[in-house]
């Protein structure tokens, strides 16, 4: 989809014609860029998907559906729905978090807006790695968070890390900018009267959200949901670094088959298999969607 | 070299078990084409001939991250006048990866079963023992390590560490111990145990329980290995190679874990040692050794040897098993490692600890991805 970027068709005019000459050529680069290193490596993991193992462990091109047989078993769609339902979790709390972030930045930030966003987006320079082990120190049993509950005598301890809760806390942790930024984004272009109209005509603040500002905002809320929902699906390294005995992603499946289990094939067709899951949830979510955006 | 333990410290992670899944992050960049995708792989190739130990350029060095102590580098490059140029991979997986790709690297720290598939495809140079003066460290008469199961008369490699797995547990949580595997399964820290997250290891593990190889691909074998590793679960925190990061903080009162981490976690960053105990199982625990080895297309062999050469001078060897707490099969240097592990003999390996059997071995694929298809159920379930 991304990669369908071509030259716009030359209009009449000498200048124009010359403009999307110039046009044409800017886009040869990212798009060769895109053919280069995204399309060609889908292609080999796709092919691959129907490839097999030597015994010396090369994985190698063949015609065999044996890997497809495999992973339609019911462990691997247990993991599937699991990982589903991690990513939905992620993506509501990142929307419950986003909204009042983005909206006090957008309508009470004043001259201090670009810092603001500036403050939400600099910590995610650093690796998202780094950032997980960070709280892997924070949360434990002895960490700073707990120390600092028994310091005020709340509790004797609650036990954060390695459960459900860390692994959708870190996927939130993770991805949640992805959501703040688009939703913000729409927030700004609104025009602030539309509020100020609920208000006049008498709506509480819950009741003028509810039926201006977010039917206003929902272009970037969709697209938030997306930019969440996907790396999140596909994501290991919360549930490897804070996850518990239970709490296995799809994203951890696949990276073991390229590791440990030398089964390249295998983890190709794990991730074919899940990129048409997702094409379907996809498809079926933008033409929602798009009826939606076209009501307004 | 002080680390004092305090709120918030981030230990460095154990070394061989940092995100082993970092492969995916870092592999898959330097995979060009297809050159890891092929039919043809030499097998038992003719060895290319060893360098002579002489300074032919910089180091091209390929290792773990902060896996020698620093100022053994430092000492080779002021001695030699020649720069160290580091890489690092955070997998077996990883760096066979590159190596296979074609990267061109003139030092490399491979498991010893790694040894032998490098050695089989003809991707290692062999080493002429005579080129190195400290050589008589390693491979004096009668030594495991002049004929090791990885490496046919040691012509392909130098030994470089050797490491078990044990349980590392609290004393101050845990009073009821008893010396075995089972102690995995113990009720008093339920919630706080945690598994190896490493195939091998964990397989292994079970394996010596139920009294089987610890290689075992055989699919009855395998499946009571899978039943007794899920009724594991219910006992578990998670399974992690974070071990010495998880015993700190406090979230792990039993952790099946690598001898040297364990001594770095006692010795180097516990406030008070006697909080931690180490034991070597007595149904018998895996143990395994790495070595040093110079990739056929290297390009500067000789200051390669120079460097291995270096590695053996019992005080450089002592100088590194203070910074890694594993031990180096260096003969001048076991007393140092000995003295080091004083308190928790079990971390120590002995020289004879290395005619047991439980090896890891390089097994074929099929083999492997039975293991793996167990492993990943018992994660999955």
């Amino acid at each position: 989809m991304a990669t369908a970027v071509e030259a716009p068709k030359a209009r009449k005019s000498p200048r124009s014609a010359q403009k999307t000459s110039l046009w044409g050529w800017l886009l040869a680069l990212p798009t060769a860029w895109m053919v280069a290193f995204f399309v060609s490596s889908m292609a080999i993991i796709v092919l691959l998907s129907f490839g097999r193992t030597t015994n010396d462990g090369y994985p190698v091109f063949a015609t065999s559906t044996a890997n497809y047989r495999a992973i339609w078993n019911q462990v691997y769609l247990e993991l599937f729905l699991r990982s589903l339902l991690y990513a939905l979790a992620t993506v509501v709390i990142s929307a419950l978090i986003a909204y009042p972030v983005a909206y006090v930045i957008a309508l009470h930030g004043g001259r201090y807006k670009n810092a603001l966003i500036a403050a939400i987006v600099v910590p995610f320079f650093a690796s998202y790695l780094i950032r997980m082990y960070a709280w892997k120190a924070l949360l434990s049993d002895d960490g700073l968070v707990n120390s600092a509950l028994r310091g005020m005598g709340l509790t004797d301890g609650v036990t954060f890390l390695n459960t459900r809760w860390a692994v959708v806390g870190g996927l939130v942790y993770g991805f949640v900018v992805f959501m703040i930024l688009p939703v913000y984004a729409s927030l700004e272009r609104l025009d602030v009267s539309l509020i100020e109209a609920g208000k006049d005509l008498y709506h509480s603040p819950v009741r003028t959200f509810f039926s201006v500002t977010l039917p206003a905002t929902r272009a970037g809320l969709y697209g938030g949901v997306l930019l969440v929902f996907l790396p999140a699906l596909g994501d290991f390294v919360s549930a490897q670094l804070l996850g518990g005995a239970s709490t296995y992603m799809m994203g951890n499946l696949v990276q073991q088959q390229f590791a440990e289990g030398q089964n390249w094939p295998l983890g190709s067709a794990l991730t074919v298999g899940m990129m048409a899951a997702l094409t379907v949830l996809m498809v079926i979510y933008l033409r929602a969607t798009a009826t939606r955006t076209r009501e307004l | 070299m002080t680390r004092r333990r305090s709120g918030l410290i981030l230990p460095r992670p154990s070394r061989r078990g940092f995100l082993a899944g970092g492969l995916a992050l870092g592999a898959s960049m330097t995979l060009p084409g297809c050159a890891y995708i092929r039919d043809d792989a030499a097998v038992d190739a003719p060895l290319p001939e060893s360098a002579k130990a002489e300074i032919d350029g910089d180091l091209i060095y390929f290792n773990w991250a902060d896996y020698l102590a620093p100022r053994v580098l430092k000492g080779f490059q002021e001695e030699y006048g020649v720069k160290i140029v580091e890489s690092n991979y955070d997998s077996m997986e990883g760096m066979y990866a590159k190596l296979a790709a074609g990267n061109q690297y003139d030092i490399v720290f491979p498991g010893a079963k790694w040894v032998v598939k490098l050695r089989r495809e003809g991707k290692l140079r062999a080493i002429d023992k005579a080129e190195l003066q400290n050589a008589d460290q390693v491979f004096y008469s009668g030594s495991y390590f002049n004929d090791p199961w990885y490496d046919e008369g040691s012509q392909v490699s130098v030994p470089f560490t050797v490491y078990k797995t044990g349980v590392g547990w609290r004393t101050d949580k845990v009073s009821t111990m008893t010396n075995s595997w089972e102690d995995l399964w113990n009720d008093e820290a339920r919630g706080h145990i945690f598994t190896l997250d490493d195939q091998d290891e964990a397989l292994a593990m079970a394996a010596l329980i139920l009294g089987y190889d610890v290689n075992t691909a055989k699919p009855s074998e395998l499946e009571e290995i899978k039943k007794l590793l899920i009724s594991q679960k219910e006992y578990l925190r998670a399974y992690s190679s974070d071990d010495i990061n998880n015993m700190m903080g406090g979230d792990a009162w039993i952790h099946h874990m690598w001898s040297g981490d364990f001594l770095y976690l006692r010795q180097g960053l516990a406030d008070d040692p006697t909080q931690f105990d180490f034991q070597s199982p007595s149904e018998g625990v895996p143990i395994n050794s790495d070595a040093y080895v110079i990739p056929t297309n290297a390009k500067h062999p000789g200051t390669a040897m120079l460097f291995i050469d270096y590695l053996l001078r019992p005080e450089n060897a002592i100088k590194n098993m203070k910074y890694l707490y594993y031990p180096f099969p260096v003969k001048d240097a076991l007393p140092a490692f000995a003295e080091l592990a004083a308190d928790v003999p079990a971390c120590n390996v002995e020289v004879s600890d290395l005619e047991n059997e439980n090896v890891f071995r390089l097994l074929g694929a099929d083999e492997t991805q039975r293991r793996a298809a167990v492993w990943t159920e018992v994660k999955a379930s």
